[in-house]
This record gives structure tokens, sequence and C-alpha cells, in this order.
């Protein structure tokens, strides 16, 4: 594997999305198509959205992890008149899901849904990467589409 | 200190025109309603002591100049929704930081919310406002979140979009009945259920209507109040509620947010009860949040709200009568009096608990509950009374 991308490389790839310390490395680690969760090394407690401090313990050494990726879905929408975004058509519907993912009961990562035309909560999927405006993009689609 | 309910008291109500295209700033339409305010409460601006709104219409520190109040000893500019600015106040006067604070609030028809406001150059050049959508689109966070909690809601309890409508037609249908609301056009199911998507499951239907608007209220102790000339509208109770998952898509479920720590907290301190209330105010900012506060309140069950309609529905004015007797929302809401981040509900309040709501009144309204604020961080509570 080619060597982890700079922060500079990760702020170019990702223009629209308000990158910090805070939540740099899971950016970092889209590029490298991993998805990564931040997940406290003492108590091992997962939490989103990426934060500093570990919710429950208070413990600052959190590490953004990588997740499998699957889970159910908890909440989905279709966006219509979505804010203008690089590399989204305006006014097509944007179908978007939040997934209960399998980790960690209540942890939750909301992103793209492709494949699904009909989404029901609980319906299972996996991860997939779509490319948007020349970038990785993590999304979801259904389990076992392979 | 001394328990805080009914201590401190509203004396002094002042409006504007809501409209979509004022011609005129926030910041001038919200000191016409300051200086109405101040005039309504029959004070002199020298007795204002306090200053309470948001940096996000106009600071503190503009109002002050702008209306040349001499001295300030104490002012606060929370962030919205309204509430915040009230209870701030409230708690100021108790304390005794401020015995008269001006607390106000107004809302421009901002681009970010409203596409067509980006033909408007002064609009284009006050920049998007707030409550806008995130640059990226892959998140629930922002006012987008409302959505996915919609469609929730109508899969995990069975019921179709009308329980949304219902909400849509009640605020339309009383604001048709109020001469002050920016939208009066007669709305029916049809309508509803015909418009285009936004956000699946809501429409431009289930959003607050933007327009250009301001309202202030002079807050002081109920003591002083006796001395001044309109009937006091007391602070029974006022509960801010939040959790500790306090983001769009980590929410628990419909019934972990903070509607539910309001209920709780706002059940305990009043000593008004729910069938006390003679007019009641759930945000209709998005519909999803006013059709859940009346869940999370306990007007029904949770899922029941389609059911409390149906049967609290008064077919002679197309409008939610609660038990055959209480009205929601008289002033249209934030669906069609207009969208100001619930500071129109506190004005109807006051206005109803006065008796001065005109044509709009409820015969001899004692108590009202206004229920601001959304479901994920700035859920509110307040229950204000007069003795009339």
């Amino acid at each position: 594997m080619s060597e982890a991308a700079t922060d500079d490389e990760v702020l170019a790839a990702y223009p629209n999305t308000r990158i910090d310390q805070d939540n740099v490395e899971h950016y970092r680690g889209r590029l490298e198509r991993r998805l990564l969760v931040n997940r406290c090394a003492e108590c091992r407690l997962w939490h989103q959205p990426p934060r500093a401090v570990c919710p429950r313990c208070w413990s600052s050494d959190v590490r953004a992890t990588e997740v499998s990726g699957r889970g159910t879905v908890a909440l989905h929408t279709v966006l219509h008149l979505a804010a203008p975004s690089a590399g989204v058509a305006g006014g097509g519907g944007y179908p978007l899901a939040a997934v209960d993912l399998v980790e960690q009961d209540g942890l939750r990562f909301t992103a793209p849904i492709v494949d699904m035309p009909e989404p029901r909560i609980g319906d299972d999927v996996e991860l997939t990467w779509i490319t948007r405006d020349g970038s990785p993009v993590p999304a979801f689609r259904p389990a076992g589409a392979a | 200190m001394s328990d805080i309910k009914d201590r401190v008291a509203i004396v002094g109500l002042g409006t504007t025109e809501y409209s979509r295209n004022s011609g005129r700033t926030s910041a001038s339409l919200v000191l016409e309603a300051c200086i109405a305010a101040i005039r309504d409460a029959g004070i002199e601006r020298d007795e204002i002591d306090g200053l309470c709104g948001s940096n996000r219409v106009i600071p503190a520190h503009q109002v002050q100049g702008a209306l040349g109040i001499p001295a300030c000893t104490w002012w606060a500019n929370p962030t919205v929704p309204f509430q915040h600015q009230l209870i701030e106040a409230m708690n100021a006067v108790h304390a005794g930081s401020a015995q008269t604070v001006l607390v106000y609030h107004g809302n421009y028809r901002a681009t970010g919310v409203s596409r067509s406001a980006i033909a408007d150059p002064f609009r284009e050049r006050a920049g998007p406002g707030f409550n806008v959508l995130a640059s990226d689109p892959d998140t629930f966070a922002s006012p987008v979140g409302y959505a996915p909690w919609a469609g929730r809601y109508l899969e995990q309890f069975g019921v179709g979009r009308e329980v949304f409508g219902k909400v849509a037609i009640n605020s339309r249908s009383n604001a048709i009945a109020n001469e002050h609301a920016a939208m009066r056009k007669p709305l029916t199911m049809e309508d509803y259920l015909s418009a285009r998507m936004v956000r699946e499951p809501l429409t431009a239907f289930d959003m607050d209507y933007p327009v250009d608007g301001a309202d202030a209220f002079i807050v002081t102790s109920t003591e002083r109040a006796l001395d001044l000339p309109h009937v006091p509208v007391l602070i029974h109770a006022a509960v801010m509620g939040q959790t500790d998952l306090p983001y769009e898509d980590q929410v628990t479920d419909l019934g972990h947010t903070g509607q539910q720590i309001v209920a709780r907290e706002m059940w305990r301190r009043s000593d008004v009860r729910r069938d006390d209330i003679d007019v009641f105010f759930p945000y209709d900012g998005f519909t999803i949040i006013c059709v859940r506060w009346f869940e999370a309140l306990g007007f029904c069950g949770d899922g029941e709200a389609d059911a409390l309609f149906d049967d609290s529905w008064d077919a002679a004015t197309n409008r939610l009568l609660l038990g055959g007797r209480v009205p929601v929302n008289t002033h249209g809401g934030s669906l069609s009096d207009g969208g100001v981040q619930g500071s129109n509900h506190f004005r109807e309040a006051v206005d109803q608990l006065r008796g001065t709501a005109g044509a709009r009144q409820v015969a001899g309204a004692r108590h009202a509950l206004v229920a601001p604020g959304g479901m994920f961080f700035n859920s509110g509570g307040v229950m204000l009374r007069s003795d009339g």
C-alpha cells in the first residue's frame, strides 16, 4: 500500500466538508476505501460523530478504527432539493440512510444508499464505495449484493 | 433563592408585519417590534436594564445603540430557537441581574432557506442566514434530520402522511382567521398529499414558511408588573430539554429526545395540568415536531396523534379543538403565520392570555402551554398563565 495521504491531500480531496483534527483520520481512511469510526482505546466504546474524548470514560485515547460496514437501515430519506454540492446533480433524488452498524448497539453512520429503490427500516446493508467529484465516498447497498 | 414559579412576567408585546418581501433589513424590523413592545408596556426606555436576543439576528449592543437605551447591566445572545431568549431573561430577572429586559427576535427570508430570495440583491449580499443545509450532502445534521425521523415515524407506527397534513391544515385554517399571517391560502388534504417532495417524506407544506418579521417582549418581575397597564402574563414553568445523544442521526429513537426531558420536567414543575390548558402552542417548524409534541406531552400515546387529530377535528372551522375546546396554534404557527423560530407562538400566547387576540380569542383563556424547539438538541416548554 502507498503511504498515507497527507493532511493537505485529505483537505483537497473533500473540499466541501468541514475537516478538522478531530475527524481528519476518518477522511484519510476514505482515501484508502476504509470506513473508520472513532473508538476508545481504553473502554472500547465506539462513538459518532468523531470527537476528541470518549463520551463514557473521557479518555482522549480515541482512535479512528475500521468497521465492517455491515448493519441495518435505521433512518432513510431522499433529498430532492439538497444544497448545491460538487459532484451531486441538482434536483435529482439523492437517497441517504443512517445505518445501525453491527459493531455496537445504536452506533450509526450516515451515507448515501445505492441499489435500494424502496429501503425499509431494518433492511440489512453492507458497505460499498462510490466516487464523487473524484474522491471515494462510503455508501451502503443491500447485503449480499456483491 | 425563592421558587421562580410565577415570579417573572411578560408585560409588553410588539410585532411587525410578517411578509415575504419587507424591503427592509432584519434589524429595522426588530427595532420596530422593540419600540412597539416598550410603548405597549407603558415604560420609558431608561427603565430597560437588560437585553436578550440572538447574535444571529442582531447583537444586543446594536439594539441598545439604535434605541438609545442609556444603561444596561445584563445582556445575553443565546442561539435560536426563541424560547432560549425568554428563559434567559426570566432567569436574569429572578436572579436580580436585571429588572426589566427587552427580549427580541426576528427572521429574514435568507437565501439559505428560500431559493427565490437569491433574486433580491440585498438578500444575496446578506448571505445564506442560519439553519442552512450543510455543503456536504451525506449528513442528517441541519434541518435535513427531520425528514428521516418523519419517515421513521410513519414506518414505525404504520400511519399515513395525513397525520402531518392535518397539522399543516390546522395551522393554515388558523392563519386564514388571522390577518397577521403571511400565508392564508386555503389548504386541502388533496393539496397536501399531491405536493412535490422536498426531503422525503416531507414537502414544503411540512416546513415553516420563511418570512421577514420580528417580535419583541418586555419581561420584568411579577411584583413590578402589577404597576403596569396590561394584565401580566406570568411565566409559571419553563423547561429546556436535551439528551446525551443530541445528534440528528444518533438519537436512539423517537422516545428518547429532548421532548421527553421537557415533558417529564414540565409535569413535575407545573401546577397547571394538561386538562387546565386553554390554548396549546406546539412548535410546527416541521410537522413531525408538532406531531411528536402532542405525544411526548401526553395528549395521546406514541403513534396515536392521527387518531387524536380525527377525534379532535372541528369540521366547522377545519381545525383542531382538543377535547372539543382547546385550539392549537391559533395564529397559524410557523407553517402559516410565518417561520420565525417560535417567537410568534409566544406572541400569540400572550395575546390570548391578555384577552387581546381579537377574532381568534379563546374565551376566558388563562393557561397556555408553549412547546417550542425541535427534537434533537433544543426542545423547550413554557407554561404561561394569567389571572385575567
